[in-house]
């Protein structure tokens, strides 16, 4: 067993200063190893350097890329390489944590760069593309430097193999399983409400097929109201709905962590349509936490946290017939709504962020087994030993 | 003229590929080695641990003698019987917990609970070596590298088969 304090590099590769999953989780990880006694640097991308934690070295603005149905904000390119190269030699590190290393940006970058115990987490899960064939032997060098990869889920190892040909060990995405189990419930957002969080411009979030299932939901459950929070702007999809139905839905804009899951715990139905493109649902973890009843659509990574249904309803993806029958039944039925919620806290709680840390940090242990520091690699490295072979005989 | 220069950049672009996949080979070589060593000192400290369990009050007579034997052949095993031992040892100690959970005293408990976190760990080590092990054995059966024995005098690793669970 490790005692020892490390020294932990983890580079995430998505601007520091947008929101999303793979920053958060990497902000609450650095947060939870800081708190162990560890020394952390997170290398990240961002817009502004004010404001930036203590523990974040900024590496530069981003570059906003399409990838994988959203707009991804990165960083590469030649000044971006030499300071990931600068991060490396200064960090003096027992071991790099790479999150996302199959994209082109820093985590990538690093990967080149460096040599020694590195751990590679992969977050997205995606379908098979004909391009791999064409990137693939171009990161399969990189990424076999890898001493342990982690997939935060069983879509994204599987993304993982179909891709790159190589296996990783499943650890979830944490979360502060306790603090969403301390939610207050609030007054007014319960009753026979609909709770929705997300960014829901993007349309892979899914809000739209909640807006088409509405006017059925309100035909059978006439008091419905939908609470939609999130960051966005939200005339354009006021636009979208029914004039009739336009008052069903409250905007409560983007809040705070204590006031979503307070939200989560009082609304009756916490629903997730997204359409895809998601690899864990971290805020469906939340809403399990919280103690919220989750419907969510069967796309591959929630039909794997939800347990196949054991901990949430699923509906079929887009399908808003679906989801309106799902709904109407779990508004009208009391008893199973408090079942699925009661089954689903409990397998909330197991992303506890203790329980997941310390998994992460087994995967540590024996990636530095054996192992120096974390230097620069160079690539001829072959040549230097036979030069010095040379010297020696 | 610029055919030879042509000539000389292709040579070195070659030469510089050639060294490129050594090093590669060499550190695949190096993860191999590591992860082993890993996962030998863990699969090491679970015999342990079974043989503490085989001792405590967990375990009656029978599977008590069934464990001892189990652990020391583990702990002994040569390569080649490395995993038929090790899986006994994992059948063994299956056995033995599927009916101790409600027996088990505060004491015992945390001899399982080590127990339950050093197979976790085992799981993972296997899967790291495992995926060394594959990496390794596909870079050297390119034609290129076998051609200029680009491995050098380095062992081909084996995939050191465990049943499909450890526990």
């Amino acid at each position: 067993m490790l005692n020892r304090a490390l020294k932990i590099g983890i580079v995430c590769p998505y601007s520091w200063d947008t929101p999303g999953g793979v920053q958060n989780h990497i902000r609450d990880l650095a947060e939870f190893l800081i708190a162990a006694g560890h020394h952390v640097s997170v290398l990240a991308p961002a817009q502004d350097e004010d404001g930036l934690p203590e523990y974040v070295v900024n590496a530069g603005k981003p570059i906003a890329i399409p990838y994988n149905g959203a707009v991804a904000r990165v960083l590469f390119g030649p000044v971006a390489f030499s300071r990931v190269r600068q991060w490396i030699t200064n960090g003096d590190f027992d071991l790099l944590h790479l999150h996302e290393p199959a994209i082109p940006s820093l985590s990538l970058l690093a990967c080149w760069a460096a040599d020694g115990p590195m751990v590679g987490t992969f977050h997205a899960a995606a379908k098979r593309q004909k391009i791999i064939f064409a990137i693939g032997p171009i990161l399969e060098p990189a990424i076999e430097k890898l001493s342990a990869r982690i997939a935060v889920s069983e879509a994204a190892r599987l993304t993982l193999t179909d891709h790159l040909d190589t296996d990783a060990v499943v650890i979830p995405n944490g979360i502060y399983a306790s603090h969403y189990k301390d939610a207050i419930p609030q007054e007014q957002w319960q009753g026979n409400t609909i709770g929705f969080i997300g960014r829901f411009e993007e349309p892979r979030k899914g809000l739209s097929v909640l807006v088409d299932a509405l006017p059925v939901i309100s035909r059978f459950a006439p008091d419905v109201k939908v609470f939609v929070a999130g960051p966005g702007d939200s005339t354009e999809i006021l636009k979208s709905i029914d004039p009739q139905l336009r008052h069903r839905f409250t905007f409560l804009g983007k809040i705070s962590e204590q006031e979503k899951a307070n939200l989560m715990s009082s609304v009756a139905l916490y629903i997730a349509p997204n359409t895809g493109g998601e690899s864990f649902g971290i805020i469906l973890a939340e809403a399990l936490a919280s103690g919220a009843c989750v419907v969510a659509s069967d796309i591959p990574a929630f039909d794997d946290l939800l347990g196949h249904g054991e901990f949430g309803a699923l509906f079929t993806s887009e399908d808003s017939t679906d989801l309106a029958k799902v709904v109407i039944d779990l508004l009208r039925n009391q008893e199973k709504r408090s079942l699925l919620a009661k089954a689903g806290q409990a397998r909330g709680q197991s992303f506890d962020w203790t329980l997941i840390a310390s998994q992460i940090y087994s995967v540590y242990e024996m990636s530095i087994v054996g192992s120096a520091k974390v230097k620069l690699t160079s690539d001829t490295r072959s040549w230097n030993r036979f030069l010095s072979k040379d010297d020696k005989g | 003229m610029t055919r030879w220069a042509l000539v000389v950049f292709l040579l070195l672009i070659s030469l510089w590929y050639l060294s490129f996949l050594a090093t590669r080979l060499d550190r695949l070589h190096h993860r191999v080695e590591t992860s082993w060593a890993n996962l030998d000192v863990l699969l090491q400290k679970r015999a342990a641990v079974a043989l503490e369990i085989a001792h405590s009050d967990i375990a009656d007579p029978a599977s008590s003698l069934l464990l001892t034997a189990a652990a020391y052949q583990a702990r002994d095993a040569e390569i080649k019987n490395r995993s038929a031992a090790e899986s006994g040892l994992s059948g063994a100690l299956g056995l033995l917990l599927e009916d101790s959970q409600h027996l088990a005293t505060a004491a015992d408990n945390a001899l399982l609970t080590e127990l339950s976190a050093l197979t976790d760990k085992v799981r993972v080590a296997i899967a790291i070596h495992t995926d060394a092990v594959v990496r390794t054995q596909k870079v050297r059966s390119k034609i290129i590298v076998r051609f200029f024995r680009l491995a050098g005098t380095a062992p081909l690793p084996v995939t050191y088969e465990f049943e499909s669970d450890v526990l």
